[in-house]
């Protein structure tokens, strides 16, 4: 018998394994159709979709709300930053680690005070962490590089890569294919690994702790140490989004991370769908285009881009979106999807029955 | 006077009134007997705009209040005592009283000098917590601060809960001479229904959502079956 | 005396209290809508922010400083009355999430918009009051005649504040509605009514910080509130959330916790001064410093 469970579980994570292969092969081949602008905007989306994935697990299934993955993300993206500053030769998956772990720290240290706390002192006090790091950043100047930050040039893309390219923009190119590929590669693997642990005991007993944690401490879960791998989980995430930034844009600066980045995660964590691994994919996707579907939406009411207005389109749709979507459709798209299946499955079985009584 | 036509109310699926109907006599008082989940609180929550009947109605002198606010129900003279007292532990007893005298428009320190003299312990205690207060001084107090507004009905609802026997016929009492001196309709709701037969005019019999009996109290008091099966009153 | 109040000590106090009266200011502000509600306002700084460009616009056209004062006060309860009708009210009974994704949302328009109409600019009113330090002996003293308006009007509202919910029907109601709400309606107490005053007496509150923020040598910039609204929240929280005292007393430990930082460790550090206290605070004592034991609510 649990030979036989044991096995279920090996072949379904097979199953995962095989779909995000092929999910991840299918992007990186569009990548490569796409022009250099537009890998540039798939890479940022893929680094968002693994900082989605960690806050969706924190807040869809662990319950606690955190408006503070901007400030892991600023740990992740400072200490890959400064890695790479100093040690320019080491590879590039030990950068990707570091930052992980650096993430994975800070959530530990936000943890052990916040798991105390329940919603609104928990939204609070991971704000007040996620401001605090940019003023942080600007006065560490030291090691932080202060206000211009850290530039990066060891980052760029590798030689062998770039050989494959030619014509007047080659580097430019190659870079933007490179750091595409790159962060799709990670995302990949990021989502995977998400869907595993989503799926797993632990997976399990995060959501009893959520919807009941009276019931969850009977059968033995410890509570404050299940909320607190939660945030560990959902930092580490974080550090490793904002590592693949600085390694996409080869810098890394304060205003990078500035608060209304937690705030856009959020949105677009709604957006998809809180708690879902499609809605974070379908998050990272709106994040990457956001701007054209900014321009476009510009378009469409005659707004002129570069004036004021224009300018802060994104904040106002962004806003409103998030608003809207909290008010009429708070499972988000991935929900809707989830509705729709729903949907049309009991309408078949409603179709069938009323032929069974014809 | 109040009214109560075929009321039905539904808690989701399940049913906690069907086709409850009766009348409260005005100057008297009305006991609503019955065990735990009879449906006696949700009559009272339904009378004062608390709860929305399915279907049913229900009239304050004719008026029909299906379709008035809680808030304004108690502005119409519908003072309602809820299970548990309701007392405003944060809240002194002076506030509490003051929080009474806002539904009416009477002037609130004739009103509260008024209670203060019907209630003399709460005069005592008037500007402490209500928290500092016992059980039955609490009784005392959401019943002066109901009274304060001068309804013309008053809803009780489990006014003798948690308190010792000595007290509760005290109390009993007390609402009996209230409602002679003040002219009050009064619906009692009560479990310990011994006290509250003692007391009452008529009776309405609760079981599982549905009126089993009612008339005169004494008449209720009197029916052997009644006691035995619906009010435990087994001697 | 003259000396002391020019030492740096009294500096430190000066300073530390002149920026806690802005911070106490906001705390109250989110009590207010915490006790009645149980929403915490995440949009409330960018509401009085709003409120206060407002109020900056009319003092272009050459209004006093005082009408200014009044537009961006009357401006905020109007805001803050209309956010709860409309945005709020749909999600009582809701998630406690649900709201705070909302608010947070709002915050996000809120900003957008104000850099959308007035650019992304500082703007400042041109203070009512002198600037200028008083001196001793030609050492200064960290008080202006500004600085003393603006202790003096936040006193003044938190008073004002804590008068009409002791002593007026109004605040009595209020107490009631965010207390008991079922009771006081059956007490006549009109609820919805009273949340929605709730709402429009804390953003009113809260402009009167943002103004007093805009009228200092340093102005307001759209994204300003983030921080004060932080602070706000965490003298809040140090003082409970469901305590005004604690609020008052939370902001004004905030504020001189953060200049001491400042003065005597690094003001590299500065920036964490509210969350080592909000963790500090949390520690010792997790339901608020200044409430009596509440029962957690489950």
């Amino acid at each position: 018998m649990n030979f036989l469970k044991s096995l279920r579980v090996q072949e379904t994570t097979r199953a995962r394994l095989l779909s995000v292969s092929v999910l991840t092969i299918v992007a990186l081949a569009i990548s490569f159709l796409l022009p250099p602008v537009a890998d540039s905007q798939m890479a940022g989306g893929a680094a968002i979709t693994i900082v989605i994935l960690g806050l969706s697990w924190l807040i869809g299934w662990s319950g606690q709300i955190s408006l503070g993955n901007s400030g892991f993300m600023a740990v992740g993206a400072y200490a890959a930053g400064i890695w790479a500053h100093h040690h320019a030769t080491t590879p590039l998956i030990f950068t990707f680690l570091l930052a992980t772990v650096a993430g994975a720290l800070s959530g530990l240290i936000i943890a052990i005070p916040s798991t105390r706390l329940r919603g609104p002192y928990l939204a609070g006090m991971t704000l007040a962490f996620s401001a605090a790091i940019t003023p942080l950043a600007q006065n560490f100047t030291s090691v932080t590089g202060g206000e211009g930050g850290l530039f990066l040039n060891s980052l760029s893309t590798p030689s062998w890569f770039v050989h494959f390219f030619s014509g007047p923009n080659a580097t430019i190119d190659a870079n933007a294919q490179w750091t595409a590929d790159l962060a799709v590669l990670v995302a990949g693997i990021s989502f995977f690994l998400m869907a595993n642990l989503f799926h797993s005991r632990t997976g399990r007993a995060m959501r009893l702790v959520r919807d009941n944690d009276v019931a969850a401490e009977l059968v033995g879960i410890n509570l404050g140490r299940t909320r607190t791998l939660a945030f560990v989980v959902a930092a580490s995430f974080a550090g490793l989004g904002g590592a693949l930034y600085t390694v996409i844009n080869a810098t890394v600066t304060p205003q990078t991370f500035p608060l209304t980045l937690s705030i856009t995660l959020l949105t677009l964590m709604v957006l998809g769908g809180i708690g879902t691994l499609s809605g974070a994919v379908i998050g990272g996707i709106i994040y990457a285009f956001s701007a054209n579907l900014v321009d476009h939406i510009n378009a469409l009411t005659g707004v002129n881009p570069t004036s004021n207005l224009g300018a802060n389109m994104q904040g106002i749709i962004f806003g409103a979106l998030l608003i809207l979507t909290m008010i009429f459709a708070p499972r988000g798209i991935a929900g809707m999807g989830a509705a729709v299946q729903r949907l049309r499955k009991t309408r078949r079985s409603a179709l069938a029955s009323s032929s069974a009584v014809d | 006077m109040i009214r109560v036509e075929k009321l039905s109310v539904n808690y989701g699926a399940i049913k906690a009134l069907s086709d409850v109907s009766f009348n409260a006599t005005p100057g008297l008082i009305t006991a609503v007997l019955g065990a735990n989940g009879a449906g006696k609180t949700t009559l009272l929550r339904t009378i004062s705009g608390l709860v929305t009947p399915r279907s049913g109605n229900v009239f304050l002198d004719d008026r029909s209040l299906l379709k008035t606010a809680a808030e304004d129900i108690a502005r119409m003279g519908v003072g309602h005592v809820p299970e548990g007292r309701g007392v405003i532990a944060e809240m002194t007893v002076d506030e509490n009283l003051r929080l009474g005298a806002l539904a009416s428009k009477i002037n609130i320190a004739e009103g509260l000098e008024a209670q203060y003299q019907q209630f003399p312990v709460l005069g005592d205690r008037r500007k402490q917590y209500a928290s500092t207060l016992s059980g039955g001084e609490r009784q005392m107090l959401a019943m002066s601060r109901a009274l304060i507004a001068q309804p013309k009905v008053l809803l009780l609802d489990e006014p003798s809960l948690g308190l010792a026997p000595l007290v509760t016929s005290e109390l009993m009492k007390s609402i009996r001479s209230l409602c002679e001196s003040k002219q009050l309709t009064v619906i009692l709701v009560e479990q310990n229904a011994k006290s509250a037969l003692k007391i009452a005019h008529d009776a309405v019999v609760l079981h599982l959502g549905t009126v089993v009996a009612s008339g005169p109290a004494n008449e209720v008091a009197a029916n052997d079956n009644l006691r035995r099966y619906y009010l435990g009153l087994v001697q | 005396m003259g000396a002391f109040l020019a030492s740096n000590f009294m500096h430190n106090i000066f300073g530390g209290l002149a920026q806690g009266v802005i911070y106490s200011l906001v705390a109250l502000s989110l009590v207010i809508i915490w006790q009645s509600t149980h929403v915490l306002n995440f949009a409330q700084g960018a509401m009085a922010m709003f409120a206060t460009y407002v109020g900056l616009t009319e003092i272009g056209r050459g209004v006093g400083y005082w009408w200014c004062v009044i537009i961006s006060v009357v401006v905020g309860m109007a805001f803050g009355g209309i956010t709860e009708r409309v945005l709020i009210r749909p999600l009582y009974g809701k998630p406690e999430i649900n709201p705070i994704v909302v608010m947070v949302g709002f915050l996000g328009v809120i900003e957008a918009v104000t850099a959308g109409i007035w650019t992304s600019t500082t703007r400042n009113i041109p203070a009512p009051f002198s600037q200028i330090y008083y001196q001793y002996r030609g050492r200064l003293i960290l008080l202006s005649p500004f600085v003393i308006f603006q202790i003096a009007l936040a006193i003044g509202i938190m008073l004002f504040v804590a008068a009409l919910f002791r002593y007026t029907k109004l605040g009595l109601q209020l107490r009631a509605a965010a207390l008991a709400p079922e009771v006081a309606r059956l007490l006549g107490v009109r609820v919805h009514r009273m949340l929605t005053i709730g709402w429009m007496l804390s953003a009113g509150v809260g402009a009167v910080a943002a103004v007093i923020i805009a009228s200092g040598n340093f102005g307001l910039f759209p994204t300003d509130m983030d921080g004060v609204f932080v602070a706000g929240f965490i003298a809040a929280a140090v003082g409970g959330l469901e305590s005004p005292m604690g609020a008052i007393a939370g902001g004004l430990l905030l504020g001189l916790v953060e200049q001491f930082i400042l003065a005597y460790w690094s003001p590299s550090v500065a920036p964490l001064s509210g969350v080592i206290l909000l963790v500090v605070a949390l520690m010792v004592r997790p339901q608020g410093i200044f409430t009596r034991s509440v029962n957690r609510r489950v």
